[in-house]
């Protein structure tokens, strides 16, 4: 019996004196927060770790990238779930599931991004290159660019966050900041991200000449006409990006990261993007909830409009139309960013704008976008009769990327076109959500 | 044969009237007079109800070493020359142990009546039993026995209506699939609100390991026990009940005891083998072909109207000649049914044995069973096996070992009953549009609407799952000292869940060449346990003394793969894909505990104990890992008062009252307190890193503390007995998964942030309204109440589809949150809803919380009958007052808007269509433009029901009859389930709910309803 007694002592004694090593338990898929980032391994990973965020569903996987093409005229909706609706309908609600989706997926790029300017930056020497800090630290600047750049022409003025957040207390119950230093953030990044990175060629990844891409693209919005003109010709200029022909060169047959683009999100078997599943029929695996509308279907098989460019769309085994530019199965479809395409309608709108001698320019730009999809050169003339006709190529051009709605939104023609008449309804709604649990936050007039 | 012929006709009235209980004391009392002599002793030993004898009882003549067991008679024989009187010991299994005193040398019968729902009875409570009149706590002991027979796939499921205080709700009639089990109410928004299960003293898992999608609800663990193999239930309700649980005890306990034999019991087999059919009470209601088209014209031309620039008109609608480029006319569409596809007469089949008994050192229980349950949606099954040894040995007269062992494999073949558009069967039999023919122009299969052919998902659907269990125990028991015990037992959990899923390339989810997973899920619970218990009676004092220690261990890992790209639809196996991707999951917590107990009796009539229990959770922050949780109960048995023995009617008398603390950590990430980077962010096909969560080193354990004060009361010798509890639960420090502002770049952290109280009542009523020789009835009444408020959130949550439900403070948990609708105006047709704000316009800011999933009350009836050898039981189970979301009616109400994508329910057809039509559904126009919003208050309805649980009956064979067959006792029976529901809801089931989380209750798409069924079977006892 006193064998049994001891027993139990033995084992209410090994339980005590055990008990802190017993209650000490490791997680094996995650590191303590305390200095993720301390030599070059652990910054690149980390910086792969912002480019994934930009690739997330949330942001350049689908839901940003949706409202830029669902809010324009190019798509229907054909599921159940009405936020996609709303903007179709141009009657986005604040409590909308997506642009939150959107927004969450963007202020997240932005801290991963902060983390990897704050920890790499602060890296001693000898930990890594120069070079190389410089390089990853230069292209989270820029994704850093791209996410305030995405915000303000979305929402407008946002809060501008540049400090990773460490503990609960931080980035939380800051104010928005107006539009023009929402876009001041974004080019004093660009900036600096230009004078960090090399000049190299990287179509999945940032370097000197994406910078100035989107450079370009940001004095665009900016109607700074002359600097978005000279951004594009940098990029246009260097051989290495090319109108591939015909146009569907840069998505058919599994392409990626063609001459066509300039930055392009890679998508893999494991890293997938659910794009796809959006667009395709049910008969390749897809919902086709979104579904090319019919005004567009008949845009873009006018072959005096559409020309080759009527690949985006094929018809299902129920004779119904849908798009094709996310097809891939696994869903490896890069989301395209910017293509070199761009940079042209971009140079060719800067052109027009500016007007007097540079219509010419304005139309050689045009007429090599539509030559390569197959087209006769433009019959426009008069600035006006170009503008027009760069915005009808831009729709066609960019269908199913992230274009249309912001176009009109800042060439002032939404109204006319999209009939959205409310000037409130040219940004969207700050998530309904946020407002709740951040005080700090204002909504837009008009929500 | 029977004695009554002996006795006075005034002793024959007390009986008729009179329970047995007061048959023997009658006895006793009028046969007192009899002469005491020496004579030989023989007796019969009868089952109180029926009379009939009960062979293999043992019968021990108290004071001696004297016991016989009796013949098959029932009859028994002492050749001994024992003087009268004489004082029996009878037992035997099944059946209170009798003590009785045999005056006279006539033969002396001896009833014993069945164990049943009794004062006297035994009560499994927090490591230890007790008799049911000592007890202070609230606890509810249920004899599964009764509910053995509802198809579901497991226990908790039957219960529904059973136990007081307990809410139920079994959401689908997917048998094995999780129900929702609430113990006087819900403390918690983010950790889990379900009870802690115990199974012969080893915590259980009961988180489904299902990762593949079924579109909402996912597998029971609980399923995996076979109801046969449990002895009894126990569900621990106030904090005196659950402290001893500690840091589980927060959402009640259930405790579940398995069968044991008993030592000196002759070997019985009991054999139980059942068939039964289900099938759904009734389907939903569609419109035909051509009214679909109908409605699709109207819509058209309606939004025509209100916007001219849409040019949509009559000339134009949808549904014109197909000459003038339309679809045809309404009139020319044709019909296609989907749902009489789907569903189907489901088939039931059960079959349990069982081998008892036991010798004078060792007893034992073998038992196995195979369950076999069809969906009544096609093809999805459960198929459970399984097989159960409890033994236990004495090694000496002070030392004793046990094993409780239970084997369970369930497979199951699923498929996706609930949300979501791949591989959605139920949502594509019962969403697509009537009209729509499965076959396209050249007469291929196709799928409609978005959803899958459902010829083609019937034919190849392909999922199915392997649960293999073991839930086990080893135990020690030694008596150290004659009042001191002691106990070490060690206990295993362990569930091995292997699923996995083909779509081929007919389906969409394997468009377009083909997709396999593979994953097997192991969730591993280990628990070491050591009890020292010290029990002394003396005088009037009765005092004991427990202490024990708890390690407990929960580790989950899961491997997973998939495949894509396969040649063709023959190949299968992951194996043979062209692209393969895997993934790996490993988490584990550990809880160390102390836990004592001290309770003391005084004169049989004042009971007091005290409780506590120490845990330490690695899941929390450095400094909060331990938890304190403390418990005091008082009970007052007032019926032992001498002031109250002279009052006739009142024969039970108990007021209780207890107070403590219980806490809960369930739910939560086993890492939730650290910051943390993880992995699993690769780009370019290299690995990521980046942050994934914001440290709250003040994570702690949350705190639910309860005052329960309950009286139990019975009448005219326990026929009438009544028990009334009250309680209030307040828990502070609620985990909360904090919403945080995105500009962090986090959505959330775990917090301590929310206070949620639960207060309600809950009264059991039980009545022995009729008890003779020949027939008994027997009512059982329990109704109750909770009230749930989230008395502390600091920002409101969103939850379920469409943000449904708001957790807000000041309101319920899972409050709907809906645009409320006031009527139609019988002059525009449209809908005119509640403007909140009164800023004129229809906005988020104008949805408001109107109604929850809570009840008002719930509860049960239970009427049992015997004559002769029959029985039969109602079964009634209601709740009143909670509302649940249409939302199968939301989407089939579109009002045409939504065309081809989803189908149209017949009540659309009551729209609005010209002025001074008066009704509630508007005006067809477009979908969440205003008439057909998303959350509006039209699909929110009155869940209330009213449902005939089951209603049995049964015949037992006259023992002569079974002897001459050898066996013991023969029952045949037939069960009938929910053979009527009556609600106001228009959905096929009150009780559906789609979403697999606990937030996401109450809303109703795409789930199966319960079924009506009936069952046959047969119970043999040999």
């Amino acid at each position: 019996m006193n064998t049994i007694k001891y027993l139990g002592l033995l084992l209410t004694l090994v339980a005590l004196t055990s008990c802190e090593k017993y209650l000490d338990v490791e997680p094996r898929a995650s590191i303590s927060d305390d200095q993720p980032i301390f030599d070059k391994a652990s910054a690149e990973t980390a910086l792969r770790g912002v480019y994934s965020a930009l690739s997330d569903g949330g942001y350049y996987g689908t839901s940003f990238q949706s409202i830029g093409y669902l809010s324009g005229d190019n798509i229907q909706w054909t599921g159940s779930q009405s936020q996609v609706q709303e903007f179709i309908n141009h009657k986005v609600n604040a409590d909308n599931s997506t642009i939150n989706a959107a927004w969450i997926a963007i202020y997240r790029t932005i801290n991963r991004a902060n983390n990897v300017i704050k920890r790499v930056g602060a890296l001693e020497e000898g930990k890594l290159s120069t070079a190389l800090q410089n390089g990853i630290v230069g292209e989270a600047y820029f994704i850093r660019a791209l996410a305030y750049f995405d915000l303000a022409r979305t929402w407008g003025g946002v809060p501008l966050i540049t400090e990773p957040s460490l503990s609960q207390k931080d980035n939380i119950g800051v104010p928005r900041s107006s539009l023009t230093e929402t876009y001041n953030q974004v080019i004093s990044d660009l900036d600096k991200a230009e004078a960090l990175l090399p000049p190299t060629t990287d179509r999945h990844r940032a370097t000197q000449k994406t910078v100035w891409a989107l450079k370009s693209r940001y004095y665009l919005y900016q109607k700074n006409w002359v600097k978005a003109e000279e951004y594009a010709t940098k990029v246009i200029d260097d051989t290495n990006y090319k109108l591939l022909k015909p146009y569907n060169a840069f998505f058919a047959n599994d392409a990626r990261g063609t001459q066509e683009s300039v930055f392009e999100i890679f998508y893999s078997t494991t890293e997938t993007n659910s794009h796809r599943g959006q667009w395709q029929p049910q008969e390749r695996g897809g919902t086709r909830q979104w579904a090319p509308s019919d005004a567009f279907v008949a845009l873009v098989n006018d072959p005096l409009i559409g020309g080759n460019r009527n690949v985006l769309v094929a018809k299902d085994n129920q004779n119904r139309w849908y798009g094709n530019l996310y097809y891939r199965n696994p869903a490896t479809d890069p989301s395209y960013i910017i293509r070199i395409s761009e940079l042209y309608l971009i140079r060719a709108e800067a052109r027009a704008q500016q007007g007097g001698a540079k219509i010419g320019g304005a139309l050689s730009e045009l007429n090599a976008v539509r030559d390569r999809a197959g087209l006769a050169n433009t019959t426009a003339a008069t600035q006006e009769e170009v503008l027009l006709a760069i915005e009808a190529e831009r729709r066609i051009e960019f269908a199913f990327e992230p274009h249309r709605w912001f176009d009109l939104v800042r060439t002032g023609r939404a109204a006319a076109v999209l009939h959205v008449t409310d000037p409130n309804r040219l940004v969207l709604p700050l998530p309904a959500e946020q407002l709740l649990i951040d005080k700090a936050l204002v909504q837009n007039d008009g929500y | 044969m029977f004695q009554f012929t002996l006795l006075p006709k005034r002793a024959r009235l007390v009986q008729t009237i009179l329970c047995t209980a007061a048959f023997l004391l009658a006895q006793h009392t009028l046969l007192a007079q009899s002469n005491q002599h020496n004579i030989a002793i023989r007796g019969k030993v009868v089952e109180s109800q029926t009379a009939q004898p009960l062979a293999g009882a043992t019968v021990h003549i108290k004071g001696t070493t004297h016991e016989v067991v009796t013949n098959n008679k029932g009859e028994f024989n002492f050749l001994t020359g024992q003087r009268l009187p004489v004082t029996y010991s009878v037992s035997y299994v099944g059946f209170d142990v009798t003590d009785t005193t045999q005056v006279s040398d006539a033969l002396f019968i001896i009833q014993l009546k069945p164990a049943i729902n009794q004062l006297s009875d035994v009560v499994v409570v927090g490591y230890g039993t007790q008799q049911r009149r000592n007890l202070i706590g609230s606890v509810t002991k249920v004899n599964p026995a009764e509910t053995r027979n509802i198809p579901a796939g497991s226990f908790d499921a039957q219960l529904q209506g059973k136990v007081p205080g307990v809410q139920i709700s079994s959401n689908t009639g997917v048998p094995g699939e999780a129900v929702n089990i609430r113990v006087r109410g819900a403390t918690s928004i983010n950790a889990d609100n379900d009870p802690l299960y115990v199974v012969d003293g080893v915590f259980i898992n009961n988180n489904t390991l299902q990762t593949i999608g079924t579109g909402g609800k996912a597998t029971s663990p609980i399923s995996d026990i076979n109801p046969a193999d449990i002895e009894s239930i126990e569900v621990l309700k106030d904090a005196e009940a659950t402290a001893l649980y500690g840091s589980r005890g927060a959402n009640g306990v259930i405790l579940i005891t398995t069968k044991r034999g008993s030592f000196n019991q002759r070997p019985t087999i009991n054999f139980n083998a059942s068939h039964g059919w289900a099938k759904a009470a009734k389907l939903w209601d569609l419109t035909t072909g051509p009214e679909h088209a109908t409605l699709v014209n109207e819509w058209w031309v309606n939004t025509g109207t209100d916007n001219p620039s849409l040019n949509r008109n009559f000339a134009n609608r949808p549904f014109r000649p197909v000459s003038e480029g339309g679809r045809g006319l309404p009139e020319e569409q044709q019909t296609y049914d989907r749902l009489g596809q789907v569903f189907r007469t489901a088939q039931l089949q059960n079959y349990d044995i069982s081998l008892t008994g036991g010798t004078k050192t060792t007893r034992y229980y073998i038992g196995g069973g195979f369950n076999k349950q069809e969906a009544i949606l096609r093809p999805i099954d459960f198929n459970r096996a399984s097989f159960k040894v409890n033994l236990d040995q004495k090694i000496n007269d002070k030392v004793q070992v046990g094993v409780s062992n239970t084997f369970t494999r369930t497979f199951r073949n699923q498929a996706r009953a609930g949300d979501g558009p791949a591989g959605g069967l139920l949502q594509a039999a019962l969403h697509t549009p009537t009209y729509l023919s499965p076959l396209n122009e050249g007469g291929i299969p196709v799928g409609r609407a978005g959803f899958d052919n459902v010829d083609l998902l019937l034919q190849h659907y392909d999922v199915s799952s392997v649960s293999l269990r073991y839930i086990g125990n080893l135990y020690l028991d030694a008596e150290i000292l004659p009042n001191l015990k002691f106990r070490s037992s060690f206990g295993a959990d362990y569930n091995n869940y292997n699923e996995s899923e083909y779509w081929n390339t007919f389906l969409i989810a394997g468009s377009p060449n083909g997709l396999a997973t593979s994953s097997i899920g192991q969730f591993t619970s280990l628990l070491n346990e050591q009890t020292l218990t010290y029990r002394k009676h003396g005088g009037k004092h009765n005092l004991g003394v427990l202490v024990g220690n708890t390690l407990q261990s929960d580790v989950y890992t899961r491997t997973a793969s998939e495949g894509r790209g396969f040649a063709n639809n023959s190949f299968k196996l992951i194996s043979s894909a062209a692209i393969t991707t895997g993934t790996q999951t490993w988490t584990k917590s550990t809880l160390a505990s102390f836990f004592s107990k001290v309770d003391y009796g005084f004169a049989g009539k004042y009971l007091v104990d005290f409780s506590v229990r120490a845990d330490a959770s690695s899941r929390f922050g450095k400094d909060h890992k331990w938890g304190y949780f403390p418990a005091v109960g008082i009970a007052w048995k007032a019926d032992q008062e001498q002031f109250l023995k002279g009052i006739e009617p009142i024969s039970t008398l108990k007021l209780r009252a207890s107070y403590g603390t219980t806490g809960n950590q369930n739910g939560i990430g086993d890492f939730a307190a650290r910051g943390l980077w993880s992995g699993g962010t690769p780009y370019q096909g290299s690995a990521g890193t980046a942050p994934q969560q914001l440290s709250n080193k003040d994570l702690r354990w949350e705190k639910t503390t309860q005052a329960n004060v309950g009286v139990d009361l019975g009448l005219f010798r326990d026929r009438l007995n009544v028990e009334f509890n009250v309680y209030h639960k307040y828990t502070r420090d609620g985990l909360l998964l904090v919403s945080q502002p995105a500009t962090s770049g986090f959505n959330s952290y775990w917090s301590n942030a929310a206070e949620i109280s639960n207060r309600g009542f809950e009264l059991v009523i039980n009545t022995t309204n009729i008890c003779n020789r020949n027939f008994t009835w027997n009512t059982s009444f329990n109704i109750a109440q909770n009230k749930n408020r989230i008395e502390k959130l600091d920002a409101p949550l969103k939850y379920g589809s469409r943000d449904l439900i708001l957790q807000q403070q000041g309101s319920p948990l899972y409050s709907f949150w809906v645009y409320r609708q006031l009527y139609v105006d019988p002059q525009t047709g449209n809908a005119v809803y509640d403007d909140v704000n009164g800023d004129g316009k229809i906005t988020t800011g104008d949805r408001q919380i109107y109604g929850s999933i809570w009840p008002k009350f719930f509860g049960g009836l239970t009427n049992n009958f015997n004559y002769r050898g029959f029985d039969a039981g109602v079964f009634l189970s209601f709740q009143y007052g909670n509302k649940i979301y249409n939302h199968n009616r939301f989407f089939g109400e579109g009002g045409g808007a939504r065309d081809a994508a989803r189908v149209i329910l017949a009540s659309n057809f009551d729209r609005w269509q010209k002025p001074g039509d008066i009704t509630n559904v508007p005006r067809t126009d477009g979908i969440n433009v205003n008439n057909y919003r998303d959350g509006g208050s039209r699909w929110l309805e009155d869940g209330s029901f009213l449902r005939l649980r089951s209603l049995s009956v049964g015949y037992t064979l006259p023992k002569e009859a079974t002897q001459k067959a050898g066996l013991q006792t023969i029952r045949f029976y037939a069960v009938g389930t929910n053979l009527f529901t009556l609600t106001k809801y228009t959905g096929l089931d009150p009780e559906s709910s789609a979403g697999s989380g606990q937030n996401e209750q109450g809303i109703d798409l795409g789930t199966p309803p319960q079924p009506r069924g009936i069952q046959i079977g047969v119970n043999l006892t040999l």
